[in-house]
């Protein structure tokens, strides 16, 4: 699926400017970058699903997906704060600078799923990775059918990307859900876990792709739910995660059974991650 | 064919010098080990030594290495990126048919998947290679097993055999028929090309008889191992046995993970570094926030023998990614070096039967 004659940063990483910095949700911080060579802005095209390797100075190199859409947004990624590199990147003020390599794996199919039913599930942070192919579909809205979203997260303090879904709720055509898992003051919407949305929104099943994105919990217990509603395991993807250190499928950090995820991956249909035989 | 006098490899190691720097076998004064190692001194060379405890794959996958170096300055946001590993040509002397075989797999693994390793590139390049036909086999030794030995078949610049009184030297690219010329070497009589089979069938016969009389046991094992037919049980057997030193994948000619790692110095610069890495390890797939998808030091285990046996990633080398050195099998202190991982997966194909 990855397009072999597309530019890529491979070993030395490109630097980059902090543009700008937005406080998310708790310990969730977006950076709005561009690259400091104009060269290398112009060449740098992403697709929706892929990741880049981004170096703090000092500090090391991590993988992170790309949450802004391939077409007409602001180059920028979301990070929760949780190891040395993740923690030294939340130091970072604006006109600091990083390292990037990539763009790397293979990415959210678009081309393949037009004119079907698109269904986004997404738990918690894992909203990060879809937003690109939301934003992407949504910009040719069109071309697609019915297009779902159904978002959980623990409370309304942790739902990510709130002032996007704000919009989302007000595009005519656009079915989004959102749910927290317990009742709070103030809160009018739905509360439960995410994979109760599926029933509640009467997903389409015929002529339907599903992401899902989330903790492994939520993870298990949306694919059950879709399955169970008569999708089938090739019309669910999903984006997957692991320790790595090239991106370019040598390190073997990322291996799932005969796949690394760099290079086969981060996207897998259900199907596939089924076979690998690994934790997700 | 030509024919290189013994007293002419001298002669051949300093017209290498001339442009590389050696390495080879050499015996290590106080360990008293064989070791693969640079060598300064051309007597120190001992082409006949027995196979040295470590391959000679740091030679193009240094156990550390610095893939770059960058220094950012914090005040006035400046950074300075630098891909600064530049390598010295290398000449690789008395390389066994094993080891040569490994290099071979990693060239296909670095250099010959979808993308390209620049790190890897600049070690391989210039690089000359003189194999040995391997005359003496080791107790742990299978490389006819594995279809790696005891002659090179492929990737040498220069491939020696002794044949008793001369060494016959074959030439593999045009550096080495180059070399032939520079040393105004004679060709060999047909009789003399005619001992090389000699030589190696009988090289062949003194195996032990478990890896003469076993060739098919790895393609039978390799089978099992791709389409899965491996119970549990049997992984959880030689995943108790392991230890998690890591060093059957330090020692092994085709293991090649890596971690990478930014170091900084005193002076305020970063060095990248990559380090050579092991599946066994448990923090090897931890991620941030402790995650780790793979637990048991079985499942971990099994990783390393399907990187070596399974089709998947024979496609990457184009072989089996064992080389038959048995190397794992000597410094394994939980006795699973891959000949025992095999046994273990017959004697289970077998009960099965």
């Amino acid at each position: 699926m990855s397009d072999k004659s597309a530019f890529k940063i491979l070993t030395v990483p490109e630097v980059a400017v902090v543009d700008e910095i937005k406080d998310e949700i708790d310990e969730v911080k977006t950076f709005y970058l561009s690259f400091e060579n104009k060269e290398i802005e112009k060449k740098f095209k992403i697709k929706s699903g892929q990741f880049i390797m981004c170096t703090i100075f000092g500090a090391g190199e991590f993988a992170v997906s790309l949450p802004p859409s391939p077409e007409n947004d602001r180059f920028h990624i979301s990070v929760r704060q949780v190891g040395k590199v993740t923690g030294a990147l939340h130091q970072l003020k604006p006109g600091d600078k990083v390292g990037i390599r990539g763009p790397f794996g293979n990415g959210f199919p678009f081309e393949e799923i037009k004119g079907k039913n698109v269904i986004y599930v997404a738990g918690g942070i894992g909203l990060i990775p879809l937003r690109s192919s939301i934003v992407h579909v949504l910009q040719h809205r069109n071309e697609f059918g019915r297009i779902i979203l159904l978002y959980g997260s623990r409370s309304s303090k942790d739902l990510m990307y709130r002032y996007n879904i704000d919009e989302w709720l007000k595009i005519d055509g656009f079915e989004t859900y959102v749910t927290i898992d317990r009742e709070e003051p103030g809160w009018s919407g739905e509360v439960g876990f995410v994979h109760n949305l599926i029933g509640k929104a009467k997903v389409p099943t015929e002529n339907t792709v599903a992401f899902v994105c989330g903790p492994p919990v939520m993870f298990n217990a949306v694919i059950k739910e879709l399955l169970s509603q008569g999708l089938s395991e090739d019309d669910i993807i999903s984006t997957l995660e692991r320790h790595m250190k090239c991106g370019i499928g040598k390190c073997q950090h990322c291996a799932i059974g005969r796949t690394l995820v760099c290079t086969d991956g981060p996207v897998y249909t259900y199907r596939q991650i089924k076979t690998l035989g690994e934790q997700i | 064919m030509f024919v290189l006098q013994k007293d002419q490899i001298e002669k051949l190691l300093l017209a290498l010098k001339e442009s590389y720097a050696l390495y080879g076998p050499t015996l290590h004064e106080v360990s008293g080990q064989v070791l693969f190692d640079e060598i300064a001194d051309i007597k120190s060379l001992n082409i006949n030594a027995a196979i040295p405890y470590n391959p000679p794959k740091y030679t193009v996958f240094p156990q550390f290495e610095r893939i770059l170096s960058y220094q950012y300055n914090k005040s006035t946001k400046e950074a300075k990126i630098a891909m600064d590993n530049l390598q010295k040509p290398k000449a690789l002397v008395g390389i066994r048919p094993c080891d040569l075989t490994g290099i071979l797999c990693l060239d296909r693994f670095f250099m010959g998947q979808e993308f390209v390793d620049e790190v890897f590139v600049e070690h391989r390049k210039k690089m000359f290679i003189v194999a040995n036909t391997c005359v003496t086999p080791f107790p742990q030794c299978f490389c006819v097993c594995t279809d790696s030995g005891p002659s090179a078949q492929e990737g040498y610049d220069v491939n020696l055999t002794d044949i008793g009184d001369v060494y016959l030297f074959e030439t593999g690219s045009p550096k080495g028929e180059e070399m032939a010329k520079k040393l105004g070497l004679a060709k060999a009589s047909a009789e003399q090309e005619g001992m090389k089979k000699k030589v190696v069938d009988e090289s062949i016969s003194k195996f032990e008889p478990v890896a003469k009389e076993n060739k098919a046991w790895i393609s039978r094992v390799m089978n099992r191992i791709t389409t899965g037919f491996i119970p549990n049980e049997v992984w959880e057997y030689i995943g108790n046995q392991c230890l998690e030193c890591g060093a059957c994948s330090f020692v092994c000619p085709t293991c090649s993970c890596f971690n990478i790692e930014d170091v900084n110095t005193l002076d305020g610069k970063t060095n990248r570094l990559r380090t050579w890495d092991s599946c066994s390890f448990e923090g090897y797939t931890k991620m941030a926030g402790e995650h780790n998808p793979r637990k048991p030091v079985e499942d971990r285990r099994n990783k390393r023998f399907f990187c070596k046996l399974s089709y998947s990633q024979s496609k990457k080398y184009l072989r089996p990614g064992c080389v038959g050195c048995g190397r794992c099998a000597r410094v394994c202190p939980g006795d699973i070096g891959l000949p025992n991982v095999v046994t273990y997966i017959r004697r289970e194909i077998t009960r099965q039967v």
